[in-house]
């Protein structure tokens, strides 16, 4: 079985009650059946492969973490078919979730008056982890995790990237196929991404666990992901890998070059001048029209060049332009 | 099963280990409910020394009522603390039922196994006092019957609690604003149920044997214990019917736990 995750039509609906305001509304509330139908996962289509690691993502309330509940067994959907690792996860909850683990968000899955520790050992009786795979996780987590120096230590003491370090090994202790990351470097200083994101990385490439995880942070993304999906409305605006979604989307790139001199007037085919600043010039070139080796090319040619640099458009950019001018229709 | 057993042994031995760090929170805690518990019963005893009895009813023998639903009540507060729908309501706005649900274990072992407030061992404590006074007040004629049947009310009085706790709780997953109406009812319940029920307006009695039929729970038997006259014309089945009821509304309350259960994974907050 090649596949892991199926999902086809998959709708979620949600009843919304109205809300009635002020001191009147309130008791209207009581007995009001009015409702707003919100379509927050809206005929979703997609598979993912054993191995994958796939970055899912949207704007605020486009209908992500519903899907990501609806995956890990948390909620039922309104319609649409949905297999993860053979199970029906909202059918077989139990049966499932013994075999994904799951981090989302802020919220701690640790007990938070115990030791890191302790709650480590209560989830290897829940899970009736084996006692010597259980060791072997914890040392090779605690190294690779840091946890040593806060082992000991009360859950509520923990700042907040050794929290998400604590919760990522409680995730992964017994051996899940599946990891469902809800934000995972969300308010974590440079240095804590970092760690967090080779973590997840080494858990995809050395344990082949498939990895679904939902982010703001567009590095995360280009650090860790060769498969994005974009989702908004509850609609699913593009699937596929990351470096497809630049070359169709991804607006200009930037060339900044450093030349000897001071040159009065610079004209090249294929790219445009948009700074001017001394020797330093930069210009601007679509993929399609000229590749980044031909401009500097034509560029040597002409001019004498110190210094140079290609920008890539960020993602960020890329996918904002995505969500606001709705550029495809799949 | 003997899996859940132990694992809801383990998860209240987290409970108790997590409040045994705040010894001293503990300590006064349970001296607060100490001294309520004594001033309740103060104000009982000071009030039947100026009218002697109330509608039949002598100080020993109201203390016999008081006594048992306290101690009653603290015991369920202290098992189904997870369930007290104000603490649980607020879990599930915090969340707190997504990390239920993703581990492979049943959801109401988990709740059962999510709070367990052992500062309630003070009013259970209280509760046991005010009864021993009680007892040693009144000239009960003890049988076999009376002895077994004793826990036995106890144990239904707790089942009858819990499931108000669980209906409450249960409720939450709909709304949150509505918790008071429940907790008229557990701790109005409670507080009416420690009074002999003959001196309520008819009806209220009558709310309280045919809607929630609370009569039997504690009222009927202690007329048992008491030797007392039924001054209602009920069969005198009626003093044995306390399990029945306290178990037939714990079922219920399971029922309807279900139900929200299904409810909340169908629509989430």
């Amino acid at each position: 079985m090649k596949e892991i995750i199926v999902v086809e039509n998959l709708q979620k609906h949600f009843r919304i009650a109205k809300h009635h305001r002020g001191p009147g509304g309130t008791f209207r509330n009581l007995f009001s059946h009015e409702y707003r139908l919100i379509r927050a996962v809206d005929d979703v289509t997609f598979r993912v492969d054993k191995g994958e690691l796939v970055g899912y993502l949207g704007p605020n309330g486009a209908g992500k973490s519903t899907t990501i509940k609806i995956l890990a067994g948390l909620l039922v959907p309104t319609a649409g078919n949905l297999v993860v690792n053979g199970y029906i996860p909202w059918k077989d909850r139990k049966t499932y979730v013994a075999r994904i683990g799951a981090v989302f968000g802020q919220r701690t899955t640790l007990w938070w008056d115990l030791p890191v520790i302790e709650s480590l050992d209560l989830l290897r009786f829940i899970y009736q982890i084996p006692k010597d795979r259980f060791q072997e996780n914890i040392s090779e987590f605690r190294q690779l995790l840091d946890l040593d120096p806060f082992l000991d230590t009360p859950v509520r003491s923990l700042s907040l990237g050794q929290r998400m370090r604590a919760d990522l090994c409680a995730a992964l202790l017994h051996d899940p196929v599946m990891l469902f990351l809800d934000e995972p470097t969300i308010g974590l200083d440079v240095v804590a991404k970092e760690h967090i994101r080779q973590f997840i990385q080494h858990i995809n490439h050395q344990r082949g666990t498939t990895v679904i995880l939902t982010t703001h942070d567009m590095s995360d993304v280009e650090r860790l992901c060769e498969r994005v999906m974009i989702i908004d409305h509850g609609k699913l605006l593009f699937d596929g890998a990351l470096e497809m979604l630049r070359r169709r989307f991804g607006g200009k790139r930037r060339l900044m070059v450093d030349f000897g001199e001071v040159y009065p007037e610079i004209h090249i085919e294929g790219a445009q001048v948009t700074e001017c600043n001394g020797q330093r010039v930069v210009f601007e070139f679509e993929r399609s029209t000229i590749t980044a080796s031909v401009l500097i090319g034509r560029l040597s040619e002409k001019y004498r060049i110190q210094d140079l640099e290609v920008r890539e458009p960020d993602i960020e950019a890329t996918i904002r332009r995505i969500y606001e001018e709705k550029l495809l229709d799949l | 099963m003997i899996h859940n057993f132990s694992l809801y042994w383990r998860l209240i031995g987290v409970q108790i280990r997590s409040q045994l760090q705040y010894r001293l929170a503990f300590f006064l805690d349970v001296l607060g409910t100490s001294l309520i518990t004594i001033l309740n019963f103060a104000t009982l005893a000071f009030v039947f020394q100026r009218f002697g009895s109330i509608a039949g009813w002598n100080l020993g023998e109201v203390a016999f009522l008081y006594g048992m639903v306290e101690a009653a009540f603290g015991v369920m507060d202290m098992l189904f603390s997870g369930f007290d729908p104000q603490n649980f309501g607020r879990q599930v706005r915090l969340g707190r039922m997504d990390q239920l649900l993703l581990r492979p274990l049943d959801i109401t072992l988990q709740v059962f196994g999510s709070e367990f407030i052992m500062r309630r061992l003070g009013r259970i404590a209280q509760g046991l006092l005010v009864l021993g006074v009680a007892i040693a007040m009144l000239d009960i004629q003890w049988t076999i019957t009376k002895l077994l049947y004793m826990p036995v009310v106890i144990v239904s009085l707790v089942c009858f609690f819990g499931g108000l706790f669980i209906i409450g709780a249960t409720i939450t997953f709909w709304t949150y604003e509505s918790i008071e109406v429940v907790n008229i009812f557990t701790y109005g319940g409670s507080e009416m149920m420690s009074y002999p029920m003959n001196i309520y307006q008819n009806w209220l009695r009558q709310f309280f044997t045919y809607i929630i039929p609370a009569i039997f729970l504690i009222y009927y038997p202690a007329l048992y214990f008491l030797d007392k006259p039924d001054p209602f014309p009920m069969p005198g089945f009626a003093r044995f019917l306390s399990p029945v009821v306290g178990l037939g509304i714990l079922w219920a309350a399971l029922l309807f736990w279900n139900y929200g259960l299904r409810h909340y994974q169908s629509t989430g907050t």
